[in-house]
């Protein structure tokens, strides 16, 4: 066998010009893999902790609240949030919750008044969980000092020419259906990254909101935990809480409630399967063009060492094993220059346009997935030696007599 | 001497679209154990047809083959691969060295095939390349070589496994004269010194000034019907 790899391993740099040729059509191929895997992931990951820190890993709701239409605000909401949140917090896994109340009305200073969508969170707990917005301009709501301070969407400021320090007027229906008000200070501007968005949001404390709905319900629960893999196990224990506790509560993931999430996944997995298609047919056919061209080359080479007593057995494993080296050493390359390219684009922090929809940009950064180097290592293997079965059958079944004589 | 090879009314054709051709009709012909043979006549006659079939490179159509003995027309074609691993060693007119072998990686290549234990395959081709005047060429590739020392690889490689029978397809054809002279003195001493019987197909004279006995072949038929003064070494072997 040894004799054979030999061969084999000799015959692979025999035409140096045509293994590079076939070898780089390899190594590109196996690169583009290799790279668009790892940008896909950071994509994934950027998606994931995006919606992660918007959501929270877990939401905890009502369980009326996902199934009805509220009539009033908070008529779907949580009573007794402070001992819920000491429950919840007693979970494995959890790092902290928040509590949260959705509202929505009217925002106006005083020449000009636009509707808004509110959030009213806990901010010193958003901080314990990570999640406490970052603001543009002025202070975030935990170092604001003012009695009512209020976050503004940058876009939303901007239609009502608010600055930091300024008073503004929130209108909105009461949990009992009535209209209410209050004055709140502009104590920043923040960014969601999507235009729409921005010129609507708007983000207050707990209180402040609880005080304009005259209520003590909030909307929801969003739930930190220490890493996101314990999603799923922190969903179960949640769910096996609700039922012993006989909680009217269910559970969302991030995952669930990110429905762009959902949409990259898909669409970048579709992506990445045609890529991998069409550069798996593309190397197959390189490296069967190769390897045919070989087997042409060498007629007269098989003869001899069929005359010699090589059975038509190994003469097909000699080409299979040529194959095999060109994949192993191709698949080798690939793995080291995918590497370095790697680090150098995440070195160069290379900045991408805004996406559709969104503000900002974001920089191109390919994360080395070991997976990815090793299957595609292996695909690199698979797709020499399956280029290399059809000439290797060819080659091994030719007369000798007619090898022999071939010129 | 014993006979180690015996053609009985063997017969070979071949197909050029819808026309078949005869390459051999009819040969009848024994060779002998130890032998320095000879298969003479034109090109066309079917020298190297009736090389291939005696060296179990391809099968008569009709008649019989008996090598050692045996009926090798009826073998599969993996018993006569093993059969020609083992017992049959080929000399090519373009010498035919593997050529990203050294030379003597190629004179080692039939001693892996036969499985040879390691010290024994160095002391063996050690001692054929020092036989054929190259030991300190071994290292050597193929395109490093000449064309007379290319010949000498290619027939230490026929020799390292100790065959019964060497097959030389115009082993001097592509060689100058005095590079094919010393090919064939050096065929000659190693066929007295291993007993090896030697079967050429060649039309060069000086061979067959050297054969013990020359087959001549004339349009796939054994050729003549008497004595070959122009080969007075030789014996012309009638049917």
């Amino acid at each position: 066998m040894f004799s054979y790899a030999r061969i084999a391993l000799r015959n692979v740099f025999r035409n140096k010009r045509r293994t590079l040729i076939t070898g780089s059509v390899l190594i590109f191929g196996c690169m583009a893999l290799i790279i668009t895997r790892g940008f896909m992931e950071y994509m994934y990951w950027g998606t994931r902790e995006g919606a992660v820190r918007g959501t929270g890993h877990l939401q905890v709701y009502n369980s009326s609240f996902l199934n009805k239409e509220e009539m009033k605000p908070l008529e779907c909401g949580i009573d007794n949030y402070a001992s819920l949140q000491h429950l919840l917090e007693s979970v494995p896994h959890v790092r902290a919750t928040e509590a949260r109340l959705e509202f929505m009305g009217l925002i106006s200073n005083g020449e000009k008044s636009v509707a808004f969508v509110g959030e009213a969170v806990q901010p010193e707990r958003q901080k314990r969980m990570g999640m406490l917005v970052q603001v543009r301009t002025g202070v975030d709501l935990l170092a604001s000092t003012a009695e009512n301070p209020a976050i503004l969407g940058s876009e939303l400021a901007k239609s009502l020419n608010a600055q930091p320090g300024g008073i503004l007027t929130i209108m909105t229906m009461t949990a009992d259906g009535a209209l209410n008000g209050t004055d709140v200070t502009v104590a920043g501007m923040y960014s969601t990254g999507m235009k729409e968005a921005d010129s609507r949001i708007l983000s207050v404390r707990l209180e402040t909101a609880q005080r304009l709905l005259a209520t003590n319900r909030v909307t929801k629960f969003a739930v930190a935990l220490d890493r996101t893999e314990n999603t799923l196990l922190a969903r179960t224990e949640f769910e096996q809480i609700f039922q012993r506790n006989h909680l009217n509560l269910a559970v969302r993931t991030w995952s669930e409630l990110s429905m762009v999430y959902r949409q990259v996944t898909t669409i970048f997995s579709a992506v990445f399967a045609v890529l991998g298609l069409i550069i798996f047919v593309l190397v197959v056919l390189s490296s069967s063009n190769t390897m045919m061209m070989a087997v042409f080359e060498r007629v007269q080479e098989i003869g001899t060492l069929m005359a010699l007593g090589t059975s038509r057995f190994r003469i097909l494993g000699l080409f299979l094993l040529e194959g095999l080296f060109f994949g192993l050493i191709g698949g080798t390359v690939s793995m080291a220059l995918a590497w370095s390219i790697c680090t150098m684009v995440n070195r160069a922090r290379i900045q991408l346009p805004p996406m559709p929809m969104n503000t900002e940009g974001f920089p191109i950064m390919i994360q080395p997935l070991p997976g990815a180097f090793i299957g595609v290592f292996f695909l690199a293997v698979i797709m020499m030696v399956f280029g290399a079965v059809l000439p290797a059958l060819r080659g091994s079944r030719l007369k000798i007599v007619d090898a022999l004589g071939h010129i | 001497m014993g006979e180690i090879i015996q053609c009985q009314e063997i017969g070979k054709d071949y197909r050029l679209g819808t026309t078949t051709i005869c390459a051999l009709q009819g040969i009848s012909c024994t060779f002998h154990a130890g032998e320095f043979s000879a298969i003479a006549g034109p090109s066309g006659s079917g020298k190297t047809t009736l090389l291939n079939l005696l060296g179990c490179l391809d099968k008569p159509d009709r008649g019989r083959l008996l090598l050692e003995g045996r009926d090798v027309t009826s073998e599969s074609l993996n018993r006569l691969t093993v059969y020609r691993q083992k017992r049959l060693g080929f000399v090519f007119q373009t010498f035919n060295l593997i050529p990203v072998l050294s030379a003597y990686e190629n004179v080692e290549y039939p001693l892996l095939l036969a499985g040879t234990p390691a010290r024994e395959r160095r002391v063996r081709v050690s001692d054929m390349l020092e036989r054929v005047g190259l030991l300190d060429r071994g290292d050597h590739r193929p395109n490093k070589l000449s064309g007379g020392q290319r010949q000498r690889v290619a027939i230490a490689r026929a020799l390292v496994s100790r065959p019964v029978l060497v097959l030389a397809d115009e082993p001097t054809a592509n060689l100058d004269s005095r590079t094919g002279t010393e090919i064939l003195h050096l065929m000659r001493q190693l066929s007295l010194e291993s007993g090896v019987t030697f079967i050429f197909s060649t039309h060069d004279p000086r061979i067959l000034d050297n054969a013990d006995r020359v087959v001549e072949l004339e349009d796939g038929g054994i050729a003549g019907n008497g004595s070959r003064p122009q080969y007075p070494a030789g014996e012309v072997q009638h049917v």
